[in-house]
């Protein structure tokens, strides 16, 4: 399941990227020491057969960069602009992972997205992150959920 | 000033009326866009902004119906997952802009409104508008049935 989940996020992002921003070329590896000075932190909480949340961890540069592509325009801080752009990027990555696995077994929905602080005391069923580097930055996913 | 180009040719669907309506969605979202993260001062928007934003609200809605319409036409079978989608976000543009009207024009507010709108439409067109042309072609379809 953790396996599944790790693909299906990474899966979606390489696409709504692909689509969204014209960036094809994304790695990803498997990471717990993501390190970053300055991020933008968006969480997107889960409810149903699975329950939790996952955490988008947007460095600074690349939220910049992401909305520069979308809008054409040049963005110098990261403001309720920028955030409300790439807090919907994650609502759209999320809503295609549910749509996937639906297929499946699992019915979940999704909570809006909020901007949080990445906290790291909790325990889950399910915990994977993953960071995935593209030609924009990196950005890394915290997926951290329970079954109920 | 430069006026921004949110267009790109890949969006389009091969449907004519549907491209057409797209772009100018495109066109007045970009102006908008423009306008709201110009360095004017706030006051200085809001008479252009305003008019926009009615404007869209208008043409969002005619734009959905007419691209619903269309799917019908074809038997597209994501037509109710589709206007799910549409209605959703007919429902945000009407709330934010009664939140806008009520707090006297509250620029934290459309800047949200800005962003999510941006990050949305290039979605909706570029991935699930996109569905729509990818069934008409399998249908062997030509495209000019809107
Ligand atoms: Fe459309
Ligand atoms: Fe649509």
């Amino acid at each position: 399941m953790k396996d599944k989940l790790y693909n299906a996020f990474v899966e979606a992002t390489r696409n709504v990227f692909n689509l969204m921003l014209n960036i094809t070329d994304i790695s990803h590896r498997q990471a717990e020491d993501f390190q970053c000075d300055d991020e933008v932190d968006i969480a997107i909480g889960i409810v149903g057969d699975l329950d939790g949340e996952v955490v988008f961890r947007f460095p600074v540069s690349t939220s910049l960069n992401m909305v520069r592509i979308m809008s054409g325009m040049e963005f110098e801080e990261v403001d309720l602009f920028v955030t409300s752009a790439i807090s919907e990027i994650a609502n759209i990555i999320s809503g295609n992972v549910l749509t996937a696995l639906s297929d499946s077994e699992m019915q979940c929905n999704l909570l809006p997205p909020v901007q949080c602080e990445i906290e790291n005391h909790k325990k889950y069923d399910l915990e994977t992150s993953s960071c995935l580097g593209t030609a924009i930055g990196e950005i890394c996913l915290e997926i951290r959920l329970n079954r109920p | 000033m430069d006026s921004i180009m949110l267009w790109k040719d890949q969006y389009e669907l091969g449907v004519p009326l549907i491209d057409a309506q797209h772009k100018e969605l495109f066109r007045r979202v970009g102006s908008f866009l423009q306008v709201l993260r110009s360095e004017d001062a706030w006051e200085e928007k809001i008479p252009k902004l305003d008019d926009t934003l009615e404007f869209m609200k208008r043409y969002v809605v005619e734009h959905f119906r007419a691209e619903e319409d269309y799917q019908q036409k074809i038997d597209y079978p994501g037509y109710e997952f589709h206007k799910q989608i549409h209605d959703g976000m007919v429902q945000y543009v009407q709330e934010v802009s009664q939140q806008y009207e009520q707090s006297d024009h509250n620029e934290d507010l459309m800047q949200q409104f800005g962003g999510r709108l941006l990050a949305w439409l290039i979605n909706h067109v570029a991935a699930e508008d996109q569905r729509i042309a990818e069934y008409a072609k399998r249908k062997g379809l030509s495209g000019n049935e809107g």
